[in-house]
């Protein structure tokens, strides 16, 4: 039993931490977000840093680290919000393919993704929306040795960021495949949805034509594959929404401490210390619930499955009300765009329902308790 | 990051040990729904088994061994706790708050002389002690107690009314706070006595309550109104010197804020709901198809693993000698209130039944009526949700500069030390 990171946890989450500081600002941050800076101007520095290749083993050009390793990564990437295409690719592209890729499609993408030559998007979710097979209504069918993909996507994480899309669709059988596609390939249209969330996507599919090789995991169903790929990826996920609301609480905390009104610090009130203390109830709940998870996956232990849709049920829901209660100690100066806490407001509501909210977290944990 | 308790060779060859040892000492026992149905022949049992634990430091494990504690670190108290609790028992298998509290009080703060009289009795399960803080006109604002002690010679005379006082079957000592200077500055005006029970004057009188609870083997049973009438106590008694009392108290209420539960024991109530809904039909259907029935329990499930990990967070935190702050409040805070949650939610699932102690139709053998009680009963001990967090508010700086430090505690050993 030990709580403590370790040393090379540490030096990790340094060199997160020097590269955020550095590349990743709250001014550049809230640029980024207005749309007055490229994403892409910070995008090397953060590629440098080999990040995308932690979870990618190493015989396919990645770092081959655990997912507790992995996550010590995203938790200080989620204190920015640094947004942009690193889960998408790095983490939910990069899973999908380590999980159901064939040998050639892994020596082939993934030393790509973890160089970041490709950029993957992962286009799941429709119209009709929810995480299930029963959700896609993209069709691929057959003509020929080929798959023609008809279809609308919709908020898909950070499409028009991308180089490659996993597609889910569902073929004449009725089974659901994933297929890799080139974003820029004919009859594909990938838009940015505005609104209050971070980097959703539309992707239209319009005859779109691939050959069947484009099949991630041809031996089994698509959806085998995702719900292994979801166990793992919603852990980093959480890992993130861990360290957004770290920053929320020291943003809480030191504003309760500064802000003076009738002639004292406002933390001085019990009723507002009372919305500081709801954040740090949500955030230690939240990671300690992901952190156990981590170590279960990473350990193949019992309870492993509970304890991630655990993880993900707290985590997505600490979030979301943990920036309530810090607008709460904020009032007005919170809703300025550059004082920087409607970043992880904004965030909290566009990861809600990524990879499955909680209501659909706590029905898998029912299933996963056997009741 | 590591969440294992992996035992160690020698700690496994302890385990045994104890596991064995029990098995020939542990009496049999009922596991009453409601502490107060404890008789006073079980209350005797458990006494004795305590004065047997005592003589193997194994009653207050943690504790030096020059004192009669067992000088074990808190892996290995952490062992003789676990399997205790498989006789749904604790240490110490009665309440005893002498050892659990004030003991560590009367490390820090007590003379060597007093260390060496009062020590050894309290944690070879000689004696055991009550805990008298409360009075009708003190609660949260525990400073404000108005119970006083006057100096008369070599002696005190004390004189007053406490509340929420013990348990059934008697105490040999008590521990109190009270006030020696009735003009002294706030926090500046008390002190902190070891107070033996048959001294003539005092009275101690059944509170009537919705219920009594506590810790498994070590639940109160019944609370008391006790009274002081010109009390002469000797100024030996006096622990961690006059005016000193509201210092000496922050050892015992540190530990108390959050610090005494238990980091391995199950959630025993989320496993009787979950077992009872799984083997309860209702409308033809088993009541874990019905969908609101399943968000409820996963509702509690989630709240008990918060709970539980919090404790845990703070059990390895100490075992590896880190100083808590607020986190011993924060998880006794989360406590209190997913109790009331769990109870609503076992409202929800069960129905009326989860509120009848009848014994054809209770549930658990009246466990699940008895948690009902107890969830509200729950609120106040060791500091109401309010006084929690106004301990994390100070711990945590909000709206201060300066941090609050924690109380000072007794220091532990650390995991194989």
């Amino acid at each position: 039993m030990d709580l403590n990171l370790t040393e090379q946890q540490i030096m990790l989450q340094s060199t997160i931490r020097e590269l955020r500081e550095r590349d990743f600002t709250k001014e550049a941050l809230v640029a980024i977000d207005a749309g007055d800076e490229p994403l892409s101007a910070h995008w090397p520095g953060l590629v440098s840093t080999g990040i995308l290749g932690s979870l990618i083993p190493e015989e396919y050009g990645g770092v081959g680290a655990s997912l507790a390793d992995t996550a010590v990564i995203y938790e200080e990437l989620g204190r920015g919000p640094v947004p942009g295409p690193h889960f998408s690719s790095g983490i939910f592209a990069a899973l999908i393919l380590i999980e159901g890729g064939s040998e050639e499609q892994k020596q082939v993408l993934l030393p790509a993704i973890a160089s970041g030559e490709r950029v993957f998007a992962v286009a799941i979710t429709e119209e009709n929306y929810g995480w299930g097979p029963q959700f896609t209504n993209t069709l691929a069918r057959a003509r020929g040795t080929d798959l023609i993909i008809e279809g609308t996507k919709l908020y898909v994480h950070d499409a028009t960021a991308a180089t490659d899309l996993i597609v889910a669709t569902r073929l004449e059988n009725g089974t659901t495949a994933l297929l890799h596609i080139d974003a820029h390939g004919g009859g594909v249209a990938s838009r940015s949805l505005p609104g209050f969330a971070t980097g959703l996507c539309e992707v239209s599919l319009l005859q779109v034509l691939v050959p069947r090789s484009a099949q991630i995991g041809a031996t089994e169903d698509g959806w085998a594959v995702l719900d292994r790929v979801i166990q793992k990826a919603s852990l980093i996920l959480s890992a993130y929404q861990v360290g957004g609301l770290s920053e929320v609480f020291d943003m809480s905390l030191l504003y309760s401490q500064t802000r003076r009104q009738f002639q004292q610090p406002i933390g001085r009130f019990q009723r507002v210390q009372d919305h500081v203390i709801d954040v740090i109830n949500y955030l230690d709940a939240a990671r300690w619930t992901t952190y156990e998870a981590l170590w279960k996956a990473d350990e193949s232990r019992d309870g492993a499955i509970a304890a991630m849709h655990t993880a993900a049920t707290v985590s997505s829901e600490s979030y979301y009300y943990g920036c309530n209660s810090a607008h709460d100690v904020h009032a007005g100066i919170g809703i300025v765009r550059e004082y920087g806490l409607t970043l992880h407001t904004k965030m909290s509501r566009t990861l809600y329902h990524y990879l499955g909210s909680p209501r659909y977290h706590r029905k898998r944990l029912a299933q996963a308790l056997g009741l | 990051m590591d969440f294992d308790l992996e035992w160690t060779p020698a700690q496994l060859a302890f385990q045994s040990e104890v596991r064995t040892w029990l098995a020939d000492h542990v009496p049999e026992l009922p596991d009453h729904a409601d502490p107060a149905d404890l008789t006073a022949d079980e209350y005797a049992l458990q006494r004795k088994l305590g004065r047997e634990l005592g003589r193997k430091g194994w009653l207050y494990p943690a504790m030096p061994s020059e004192y009669g504690g067992g000088g074990l670190d808190l892996g290995m108290s952490m062992i003789i706790e676990e399997e205790l609790d498989r006789y749904h028992l604790a240490t110490p298998p009665y309440y005893d708050t002498g050892g659990r509290l004030g003991s560590a009080s009367i490390m820090v703060w007590g003379s060597d002389e007093q260390k060496t009289y009062f020590l050894p009795k309290i944690l070879t399960g000689e004696i055991r002690t009550w805990q008298l803080l409360s009075e009708p006109e003190s609660g949260s604002d525990l400073a404000s107690v108005s119970t006083s002690a006057v100096r008369d010679g070599e002696d005190y005379l004390v004189s007053g009314t406490k509340i929420f006082v013990g348990s059934n079957h008697g105490a040999e000592y008590s521990w109190m706070i009270v006030k020696t200077d009735p003009k002294g500055d706030r926090h500046k005006n008390l002190s902190w006595f070891m107070m033996p029970m048959d001294l003539p004057g005092i009275t101690v009188e059944p509170m009537d309550l919705l219920l009594v609870g506590g810790e498994r083997g070590a639940a109160s049973g019944v609370k008391n109104t006790v009274y002081f009438d010109n009390v002469r106590v000797p100024a030996f008694n006096l622990v961690g010197g006059e005016n000193n009392g509201w210092e000496v108290a922050g050892t015992h209420l540190e530990i108390e804020h959050g610090l005494l539960r238990s980091a391995v024991r199950a959630d025993e109530m989320l496993e009787r709901v979950m077992a009872d809904a799984r083997a309860t039909t209702r409308g033809g259907r088993p009541l874990t198809e019905d969908p609101d029935v399943q968000d409820a329990l996963v509702d509690f499930y989630v709240n008990s693993q918060v709970t539980r990990l919090l404790h845990f967070r703070n059990f390895a935190y100490r075992a590896h000698g880190r100083q808590l702050t607020y986190e011993g409040s924060q998880a006794y805070l989360h406590q209190k209130r997913s109790a009331l949650s769990k109870a609503r939610a076992i409202l929800e699932i069960m129905g009326p039944r989860a509120l009848v102690s009848d014994p054809e139709w209770a549930l658990a053998d009246g466990h699940i009526e008895v948690h009902q009680r107890a969830s509200i009963v729950e609120q106040h001990p060791g500091g109401t949700a309010e006084i929690q967090r106004v301990i994390i508010a100070r711990r945590l700086g909000i709206g201060r500069e300066q941090r609050e430090e924690p109380g000072q505690l007794p220091s532990t050993k650390k995991q194989g030390q």
